[in-house]
């Protein structure tokens, strides 16, 4: 037997196995190199696939928001929420976008992927402009059943965004019919705007903005179909002559607020659900909550966790040697010799 | 070497707070303790005290290289900008309702196929086939409509032109479509060919006060320009002289192509009356359309992680070796007097060992 290694039998290999401080270190070493070996994991995250159809007619124009200190209109401030939504969104979610004014839907993309295709995407946001409208109308309740079936042929989610003022105003027989089924489409109904009345912004055929709507510059009361039932009670009331009394019709259509009743009795008739826009933060909260989740693949990493543990374990090996594993039968000391 | 150092970054800043703990093995040791009662008793041993420094290398190793590993260092990646053959294309594509008919005029039944389905259809694949091409698209019909800014992402472009044959609205307003189709590709690189695709089955006229801004724009942005006109069975030509008197008002497409080349651009006009014409003219723009452009490659970060909890697995190994190679100072010493010189010839072996 040599010299060299005589030693090794009297090594208490069996203690050093027992040593709490070898087992946290050889833990470590086992997770490191787990660690350095590992790929990701596949893992199904769940995103979500989502057509936002922004309003862009008149009252959307209001400006009842204010947006660092500045008064930001309705159109500016749903715009930024969706851009900060964007990037808010899992990746391989996708968003569509379509515009809404008269009484319908325009689509102006398909489903775009929110993170490989975010510059485009987030240019597109931001070109939005209640300039690219091409009636003046506002019929929000056909507007939201033709983007609810809009959705369901993209097979998309809903983010319907407006303040939910229809242009003229409702007839007295209420909501026109939903002819789809209700719930078959999930998604959000978000109501732009301030709860207080502000004036509408007027603008010539140039753009130019020119003061704002009056009372008499919008229709107040929906005329066409039948009276209201209170309409005999009217001044002037004749059924024939004057179905809908002889005054002209009051009111404050030519304001503007968030309809919050009437989006909610939307989203009720609709399936949907509702939520105020408080400002160009927090929309991807209720939008995720709402919308349906996908399945997206998704990778998971456990480097980190691996790691963690490793390192966690490694400094406590170390920070062990501050007890003397024998006891307290000496005071620590960190000469060279004492660390046999 | 400079530049490699400046490539390097971490994706997540706030372990690398923890770095000074990698100090500890200075201070701290893994090994057992054994009470001795005067080091200053014992011989200098010159190789005891270089495996000291190595376990405490090694110790200081395994935790900055894990503490490291924990905040992802990267080689950053880089964009490279190389030159390719193509253009930026600004597409603008008539989206008034009658684009949704078919080429005879009636609505599509069975197997035909509508206007916007075969332009949707042909432009799609022009877009796929282009490797290097920046694309923008601008729709019109009553008001211009910015559908996605010049862009090289093929697939937004693929979604927008995936939507143009969704019901159109109204009217035929080429005018301001033109104006925002024009604003479409910004400043840009001097020398880039550029390239205007206007894609229509009607005109109308172009207010005269629009048209001076319009010959201004294109002055000033100079692109080819393309104007496929996607003809309805019956509906005159572009080259066809009215019966009665020439004016834009009654030969509305006859005035926009005189229009177009009064511009001063290099213009020419496709008239397709049908879905093969159509792809016979984007074949033609496909191959005029030929002109170096800039265009930027992405090459990947690289991930260095791997490389950092490698270096730790080594300093662990080192120090698990270590551990499994302990002795103990007083128990081991089996044959009393000779201590302190068998821990002498004990030690130094399975640490060689064990380095």
């Amino acid at each position: 037997m040599s010299r060299a290694t005589r030693p090794l039998r009297h090594l208490p290999i069996a203690r050093n196995l027992r040593d709490r401080r070898f087992q946290a270190l050889a833990a470590a070493l086992a997770l490191a190199l787990g660690a350095a070996l590992a790929g990701p994991l596949p893992l199904t995250r769940s995103g979500v696939a989502v057509l936002a159809v922004v309003d862009i007619t008149g009252s959307m124009n209001v400006r009842d928001y204010t947006v660092d200190g500045k008064p930001a209109s309705r159109l500016d401030t749903a715009k930024a929420a969706l851009r900060r939504l964007v990037p808010d969104l899992p990746c391989g979610s996708r968003l569509a976008l379509a515009l809404f004014t008269e009484r319908r839907p325009f689509l102006l993309f398909a489903p775009i992927e929110v993170c490989a295709d975010f510059a485009p995407l987030d240019g597109a946001l931001d070109g939005l402009d209640w300039r690219m409208a091409w009636e003046g109308d506002s019929r929000i309740a056909a507007g939201l059943h033709r983007a609810i079936a809009m959705a369901g042929e993209l097979d998309t989610d809903l983010l319907f965004l407006t303040d939910g003022q229809e242009t003229p105003p409702l007839p007295s027989t209420g909501l026109p019919a939903f002819e789809g089924r209700p719930g078959a489409v999930r998604g959000l109904i978000v109501g732009a705007g301030g709860y207080g009345l502000s004036p509408i912004p007027k603008f010539n055929d140039r753009g130019r903005e020119t003061g704002f709507y009056g009372a008499t510059d919008v229709p107040q009361e929906n005329r066409f179909g039948p009276p209201p039932a209170d309409a005999e009670s009217r001044e002037g009331y004749n059924p024939r002559n004057a179905p809908f009394g002889a005054a002209a019709a009051e009111g404050t259509e030519h304001l503007s607020s968030v309809r919050e009743a009437h989006l909610k009795a939307l989203a009720g008739q609709t399936g949907l659900t509702y939520a105020h826009l408080a400002g160009p933060d927090g929309l991807a909260g209720p939008l995720l909550a709402a919308a349906t989740p996908r399945p997206l693949p998704g990778r998971f990493d456990p480097r980190p966790v691996l790691g963690g543990l490793a390192l966690a374990l490694a400094l406590a090996a170390f920070l062990a040697g501050l007890i003397p594993a024998d006891g307290l039968r000496a005071l620590p000391r960190s000469s060279p010799k004492s660390r046999m | 070497m400079g530049a490699f150092v400046a490539s390097l970054g971490v994706a997540a800043a706030w372990p690398l707070w923890l770095l000074p703990l990698a100090l500890l093995p200075l201070l701290r040791s893994a090994s057992r303790r054994s009470p001795v009662s005067a080091v200053s008793a014992a011989p200098a041993d010159p190789l005891s005290a270089a495996l000291g420094a190595v376990l405490t290398a090694a110790g200081m190793l395994a935790l900055g290289g894990l503490i490291l590993a924990l905040a992802g260092p990267f080689r950053a990646g880089e964009t490279v900008t190389r030159t390719g053959i193509g253009a930026q294309v600004s597409m603008l594509i008539d989206r008034s309702g009658s684009m949704n008919e078919t080429f005879a005029g009636r609505q599509p039944s069975g197997a035909e196929e509508s206007k916007a389905a075969a332009s949707r259809r042909i432009l799609g694949a022009f877009v796929g086939a282009r490797a290097h091409d920046l694309f923008a698209v601008t729709a019109f019909s009553t008001a211009p409509m910015l559908v996605v800014p010049m862009t090289d992402r093929r697939e937004a472009v693929r979604a927008a032109i995936a939507a143009i044959d969704r019901p159109g609205l109204d009217y035929t307003n080429v005018a301001r479509g033109l104006g925002m189709a024009l604003s479409q590709f910004g400043a840009g690189a001097p020398g880039v060919s550029r390239a205007l695709l206007l894609v229509s089955d009607g005109a109308a006229v172009i207010d005269p006060r629009i048209q001076a801004q319009l010959r201004a724009e294109f002055a000033k942005v100079r692109p080819n320009l393309y104007w496929l006109f996607l003809r309805t069975k019956g509906s005159p030509s572009i080259h066809d002289k009215p019966a009665g008197e020439d004016t834009p008002q009654a030969a509305p497409e006859r005035h926009l192509d005189l229009f177009f080349k009064s511009l001063g651009v290099p213009y020419r006009a496709f008239e397709a009356e049908g879905a093969e014409a159509v792809a016979g003219a984007v074949r033609q723009i496909e191959a005029l359309e030929r002109d170096p452009i800039p265009y930027t490659e992405i090459r990947p970060r690289r991930d260095l992680t791997a490389y950092a909890y490698a270096a730790a697995a080594l300093g662990l190994l080192v120090l698990v070796l270590a551990k499994l190679a302990e002795a103990d100072f007083l128990r081991g010493a089996s044959r009393p007097g000779d201590a302190r010189a068998a821990q002498a010839d004990r030690d130094p072996a399975p640490r060689r060992a064990a380095a």
